[in-house]
């Protein structure tokens, strides 16, 4: 009778510590604005890119993953992007893939930005601002560093100057 | 708490700590209790609580805390307060995009920003208010539990001899000799209880009626109930368990609506318009919306959903034309008017060629604002689409660059290729917008060519304009069915409680004398006209009022 009385006591608060903590932790880190956490899985999305060909974020399972939205309208976007593609080049040989992914924009702007950088890593075209949306971006450029195993490692928000790219590349590639 | 308190009972009866009225026979044992003669505390039938100990560990205080009705009651008026502080300015979450760090400053001044920086300005979703939430719940459970089950022993296993003591401090007392045999009397007695629904016991002597004892579990049929709402709450933030987002579909279109199968199209948009006549004369002027309706199609996708190189191909679910108040539903998924988007934005023109010298004009072709066609051919002309800047402008280098993703300024660089121009083609520059045109001097920029050619929309009707958008609130929630279930549950109790009164009434005989007395849980003056009616029925008539123990109101 003495220790099943315990093993309510004892339930009821492993009970409300888990269910407690579970509403609390939810409704703290809702705050961030609805972009996906550091250690959460970025949400799926599939995607055109510039020969029409589907991209899908499961298609880069297994390998380094750096998503980067942007878009001709934003500066910051521009600035970053040839640092961007020196850092694909730079880590070519690794299991490393970069993703940009433009802000909804037409594709004959997107393939005069291609052109005009000389891109050559992935560039996909979001339609009606769906893969954004899903994303929760509020804020041009963000970019995503998402580990092999499929987890967000960080989230940069704002132009990323070469030393932050590079940090996190390094750190990405070490996982 | 003293070191040493003693919990046996002069009856012998040995009683848990914390207990009030001995278990057994009702004695006052609380020692304020004992010395005093006003009617007993009957709370709970004086039983102790589960919780009280002798020596509480840290496991056993944070359940004190928990299982006093002092706390939850305060704790209630807490999250009261600020539930209603929260409903004083517009919350967050009624915005699509906004921005709140300047918003409530902007709009009301310093309380706008106090209440901002404050955090209520998100009240019901905080972590502080959701903390609240679940410190009531824990505090029913507990305060639930650590009633219930003595109370629920105690009831279960009453001794039909009380104490004298305990007689006659209830609040409804009756003493007086009786004439004739004890055993008969009791038996009439019994028999007029009877009639009344209640249910007798009686040993030696004494007597124990009771009824309507299940109104006790109200309460606790009512925190179930409560509990399981909060539960049905808390399943509202899985994934999957509830939608809330909006769709902006312009007219003709259709749009997949995020997290789900589903698509939905607007047929067409109405928006009416209150005339001047049918407005007061205060509003008179103003632009008051009669109507808004959305004609709308839900799809479900069949094939070829998450492929963008693929048209998915739909199947349509339900139609419905959407006003306010009335959503289209779905399988649980509902979709309610929620605005709607009226300003003009470019969305196509249809320029023609115009050779200046010779005065001749090719055309018109379509250039559409997103996803122009690249190539076009004039007559002997070409032109091919070489680059596009949706809002125009100069960037710090001085070249061309676009400020945003609207077509607010929309500018065009073709190559315009053809008899007397160069074989590699001559770029043009082209504003589709008049005064974009002159803002930015376009025959400035293309120089020598302005005298020679013209792109030029020849009537309005060239300009195509972009649909009335309406924005559409999809909701879908899976735990709306727990929610009733539990607000009904938590209503029976409610009922429970509220419309039925525990009655008891004890009675022992000693020495050709009788001493009654009368509990209930609510309601006293119904007690002692019950009790002055079962009297009567023996033959004793005295009047209600000389039932009440003096020392109450009620």
């Amino acid at each position: 009778m003495k220790s099943n009385r315990r093993l309510i006591q004892v339930l009821i608060f492993l009970g409300v510590i888990v269910l407690g903590g579970y509403a609390i932790g939810n409704s703290l880190f809702a705050d961030g604005g609805g972009l996906p956490r550091k250690g959460s899985k970025p949400p799926a999305f599939a995607l055109l890119d510039a020969d029409g060909k589907t991209h899908r974020l499961e298609d880069y399972k297994g390998k380094a993953l750096v998503i980067n939205f942007w878009g001709s309208f934003c500066p910051g976007c521009v600035t970053e992007t040839p640092d961007l593609e020196a850092q694909y080049k730079k880590h070519g040989d690794k299991p490393f893939e970069i993703v940009g992914i433009n802000l909804s924009e037409d594709r004959l702007t997107i393939n005069n930005f291609i052109k005009q950088y000389g891109v050559s890593y992935t560039i996909l075209q979001d339609n009606n601002r769906q893969v954004e949306s899903a994303y929760g971006l509020k804020s041009y450029p963000t970019t995503f560093f998402v580990k092999p195993d499929g987890t967000i490692m960080d989230v940069f928000i704002g132009p990323m100057g070469e030393q932050d790219m590079d940090e996190r590349i390094t750190k990405l590639l070490a996982s | 708490m003293s070191a040493f308190e003693n919990t046996k009972c002069e009856c012998g009866h040995q009683n848990p700590t914390g207990t009030v009225l001995c278990e057994n026979c009702g004695y006052p044992l609380d020692p304020e209790e004992e010395s005093s003669e006003a009617p007993l505390e009957m709370r709970y039938d004086g039983i102790a609580r589960r919780s009280q100990k002798a020596n509480p560990n840290p496991i056993d205080r944070v359940w004190n805390f928990f299982s006093s009705v002092k706390v939850a009651v305060r704790l209630i008026v807490i999250t009261l307060i600020a539930a209603m502080i929260g409903t004083i300015f517009t919350q967050e979450n009624a915005f699509i995009s906004f921005d709140p760090t300047t918003y409530y400053e902007g709009k009301y001044g310093w309380i706008g920003k106090w209440y901002y920086k404050l955090g209520f300005s998100n009240t019901y979703e905080s972590w502080w208010f959701i903390g609240l939430l679940v410190m009531i719940g824990t505090s029913l459970v507990i305060c639930s539990l650590d009633r219930v089950l003595p109370l629920y022993r105690a009831l279960n296993k009453q001794q039909i001899r009380k104490h004298e003591q305990f007689l006659v401090r209830q609040k409804t007392v009756y003493t007086g000799e009786i004439e004739g045999p004890e055993d008969v009397w009791t038996d009439n007695m019994a028999k007029q209880l009877k009639r009344k629904h209640y249910k007798v016991h009686m040993e030696g002597g004494a007597l124990l009626a009771e009824k309507n004892r299940f109104s006790r579990w109200g309460p606790y049929v009512n925190h179930i109930g409560l509990i399981i709402f909060l539960l049905a709450v808390l399943l509202r933030t899985l994934p999957g368990w509830s939608i809330d987002n909006y769709v902006t579909v312009a007219e003709g279109d259709t749009v997949k609506v995020p997290e789900t199968k589903y698509y939905v199209k607007n047929e067409k948009f109405t928006i009416d318009y209150y005339t001047d006549a049918e407005l007061p004369k205060e509003l008179k002027g103003t632009a008051r919306a009669k109507l808004y309706e959305t004609q709308a199609i839900l799809y479900t996708c069949a094939a070829d959903c998450d492929d963008p190189s693929k048209e998915p191909k739909l199947t349509e679910v339900k139609r419905h034309n959407i006003i306010v108040n009335d959503p289209l539903s779905y399988n649980g998924i509902k979709a309610y008017q929620f605005g709607f988007d009226d300003t003009p934005k470019l969305k196509a023109v249809n320029p023609v060629l115009i050779d200046k010298k010779t005065g001749k004009s090719y055309g018109p072709f379509k250039l559409d604002m997103r996803n122009p066609q690249l190539n076009f051919e004039l007559g002997p002309y070409s032109l091919e689409l070489r680059q596009s800047y949706m809002d125009f402008a100069l960037n710090s280098d001085g070249k061309p660059t676009t400020k945003s993703r609207e077509p607010n300024a929309p500018a065009f660089v073709f190559l315009l290729k053809g008899p007397g121009l160069s074989d590699k083609g001559e770029p043009y520059m082209y504003f589709p917008k008049q005064n974009d045109k002159a803002r930015f001097s376009q025959d400035v920029i293309n120089g020598e060519l302005a005298e020679r050619f013209e792109l030029k929309v020849p009537a309005m009707e060239g300009v195509e304009f972009t649909p009335v958008e309406t924005s559409l609130n999809i909701r879908y929630d899976r735990a709306m069915p727990y929610i009733w279930v539990g607000a009904g549950i938590s209503m029976f109790g409610l009922l429970l409680g509220s419309y039925w009164q525990h009655r008891r009434i004890w009675l022992r005989l000693d020495n050709g004398r009788v001493t009654l007395g009368a509990h209930t849980n609510k309601n006293n003056y119904g007690m002692r006209a019950e009790v002055t009616s079962a009297l009567r029925g023996i033959g004793i008539v005295v009047e209600p009022k000389s039932l009440d123990n003096g020392r109450n109101k009620s």
